[in-house]
């Protein structure tokens, strides 16, 4: 009952002419972004931060959310199209997505997609609605120990679990650590590696870190990748409506795909690219209609996309109750939020009920319009796919100079963002990846903090995350985590050595557009 | 000028991928990184275990930092596989682009800040023709002229210094 009162509140928030302009814009613009090839949702949603500070929170919030899910949905579009996964996540819709696409049916594969994303999309938030609350409560209960203890398995779930060399996943968390507690010391005042440059004084920006790591380095990646040229075929997008059959086709696995979805979206670490991966494996085995996956089948293309949209919705969870992101776009979220003074967590759910309850309302208005907005403007997004790359990255170059230097008008931050512009190429270079290292930048301060409260309360005593009981499972279960990770990366290299024809069935088409 | 880039975007092509020990590069430039936070923090002061000092945080993730590089650099030296080719012109052109922006916006103004920002990001790009390369830069300066100053309003003056 509680839930319904404040989902109806959130409606009434969600349903002010601001916020679903706001929903609109950012669903318009995310998908917008999300569909130019190499550009993710993280490069979106830091490209679109700097708008969204004038923002009132929720309407920044609900903007936000807009770009996520928008870029989300975008870069299915171009995978289908083009076998050109706009976001890592969905390079398992090009799998299915592509052949339709090829076979002259790429209207439906694109409304099949909007239809298993819209069903995703409205599953999570279901989820999101129901647990929420519950998971808050809980973690009420939370002293700066347990916290620490959350945060830690957040960290290492994040980096260890989701994708490549787990050893790499976290030394990019504790590098992005260390590099967070650069600025000013909030607890004593004392500057701390700013080398006396006072633009230094309040660290480096998250969107500065985020512009560089994701907008710029995957542009120079995506330079050679898409030199190929731009979307050259015919697309027949005019037949658009799924058959009856197809409808019905698309029914179980659409909410198969949303249930695991929802679950890996909420767990920590793990995400869309697992859940839309997983669910896809699972299907393979489930469905009726198996032997025609790979080869254009719709359940194929549904499968991921509600997976993913669900994973979208569900990945709010721990980042609003507990504050811990469990990827780097909803890293991205808990800085935009400290940035307007809300500290994401329990008291969240309490203190800006509003919020939390408009950004959920949001998140059902935001997959109708996506709905709506994607029927009629299919044909926009083909268009775009046919712009040659090379009028569109420098273009691209310009806007996030603009975005950058527009943060606090100051060169600096343009300077800032070539560096790190240079780290993210070299890191997807030398095989590291930048989300854990976003994730931990964004969280160093916080973990710092709680790390001091707790060893304050202890009395010096750093045995007490151990002795505690709640604090200490969650410890026992990173460190089984850590071994399991660790276990399993092992094991797939040598299992690699062994033979090199199995290649994993689940392995993206293209893995030019890693982020 | 377009010759010499065709060539050099060949030899790069046709270079052998270098092997992943690179990586161990990527690993030795953390464990630098570590050591200046380690070496930074006792400076600042790490404080007591009770009352944790501003330097200790670094310290900690400085020392985890370091072990976990030292894996990195060994783990990779043993790796034979092949790593991605490298595009050190993109590379270059875009770092480039972004220092002609920082340099150029606050002294001639943001349309011809642009203008070379995208001639320059476009610069190694043979695809292209000198003149849809002028075309395509003019063509974006205007446009942020018309959108980021006429319709935002961003505090950026068209042409000449703030």
């Amino acid at each position: 009952m509680e839930i319904l009162a404040g989902f109806g509140n959130g409606l009434l928030v969600a349903l002010q002419p601001e916020n679903l302009l706001y929903c609109f814009v950012g669903v318009f613009l995310g998908t917008f972004i999300g569909v130019l090839p190499g550009i993710g949702s993280m490069a979106a949603i830091s490209m679109i931060l700097p708008l969204t500070f004038y923002l009132e929170p929720t309407s920044a919030l609900v903007m936000i959310a807009g770009v996520y899910y928008g870029a989300e949905y975008g870069g299915s579009i171009a995978s289908i199209l083009m076998n050109i996964p706009g976001t890592p996540s969905s390079s398992i819709t090009c799998i299915d997505g592509y052949p339709m696409a090829r076979d002259g049916r790429a209207g439906i594969a694109l409304f099949g997609s909007a239809v298993a994303s819209f069903g995703g999309g409205i599953i999570g938030m279901i989820v999101m609605a129901v647990l929420a609350p519950g998971l808050a409560e809980l973690a009420l209960n939370f002293g700066p120990t347990e916290y620490f203890a959350v945060i830690l398995l957040g960290l290492v779930a994040a980096s260890a679990v989701s994708n490549g060399n787990p050893i790499k996943g976290i030394t990019m968390v504790v590098a992005g650590l260390m590099l967070g507690t650069v600025g000013v010391d909030i607890t004593t005042g004392a500057e701390r590696f700013t080398m006396g440059i006072p633009e230094m004084r309040d660290g480096v920006h998250l969107v500065i870190v985020a512009m560089g790591l994701f907008g710029v380095g995957e542009l120079i990646v995506s330079i050679r990748a898409n030199a190929k040229g731009a979307l050259q075929n015919e697309i027949d997008y005019k037949k658009f409506y799924p058959s009856r059959a197809q409808w019905k086709a698309m029914f179980a696995p659409i909410l198969r795909g949303s249930g695991i979805g929802s679950f890996f979206g909420a767990l920590p670490g793990t995400g869309q690219t697992v859940a839309s991966a997983v669910a896809y494996a699972v299907e393979k085995k489930v469905s009726p209609n198996r032997e025609s996956f790979g080869k254009g089948a719709i359940e194929g293309v549904a499968v991921p996309e509600a997976a993913n949209n669900s994973a979208t919705q569900t990945a709010f969870i721990p980042t609003l109750t507990l504050g811990v992101p469990g990827s780097a776009s909803m890293a991205l979220v808990i800085g935009a939020l400290m940035m307007y003074g809300i500290v994401p967590g329990p008291r969240l759910l309490v203190e800006h009920s509003d919020l939390f309850w408009g950004l959920v309302a949001s998140f059902l208005i935001g997959n109708i319009l996506l709905l709506i907005l994607n029927i009629p403007l299919i044909g926009l997004w083909v268009r775009l796919l046919k712009i040659p790359y090379r009028y569109m990255y420098p273009t691209i170059i310009v806007l996030i100079c603009i975005g950058v230097y527009s943060l606090n008008n100051n060169v600096f931050d343009v300077w800032l963002t070539m560096a790190f512009g240079w780290a993210g190429y070299l890191m997807r270079l030398f095989r590291f990846e930048p989300a854990p290292f976003l994730i931990g930048f964004v969280i160093g301060p916080m973990m710092e903090e709680q790390l001091r409260r707790a060893m304050l309360l202890s009395r010096g005593d750093a045995t007490v995350f151990l002795t505690r009981p709640i604090s200490g499972a969650l410890i026992a279960i990173t460190v089984l985590l850590l071994i399991y990770a660790i276990a399993s990366a092992l094991r797939a290299r040598r299992r690699a050595a062994q033979a090199t024809d199995v290649s994993s069935e689940i392995e993206a088409p293209s893995t030019s557009n890693k982020g | 000028m377009r010759a010499f880039l065709l060539r050099l975007r060949r030899n790069e092509e046709e270079a052998r991928p270098p092997h992943a020990y690179l990586g161990a590069l990527g690993g030795a430039g953390l464990l630098a990184l570590s050591i200046v936070f380690i070496v930074g923090g006792y400076e600042l002061g790490v404080g007591s275990p009770r009352r944790l000092g501003t330097g200790a945080f670094p310290v900690i993730t400085g020392f985890i930092l370091a072990v976990l590089s030292l894996i990195v650099i060994a783990a990779d030296l043993r790796n034979t596989e092949d790593a991605e080719r490298p595009d050190w012109i993109s590379f270059a052109a875009i770092g480039a682009a972004l220092a002609v922006f920082a340099l150029t916006v606050g002294r001639i103004g943001l349309v011809p800040g642009a203008f070379l920002t995208v001639i320059t990001a476009s610069l190694p790009d043979p695809s292209l023709p000198i003149l849809g390369k002028l075309v395509l830069a003019a063509s974006v300066s205007l446009a942020c002229w018309a959108l980021f100053i006429g319709l935002i309003g961003l505090p950026f003056a068209p042409f000449g210094g703030v």
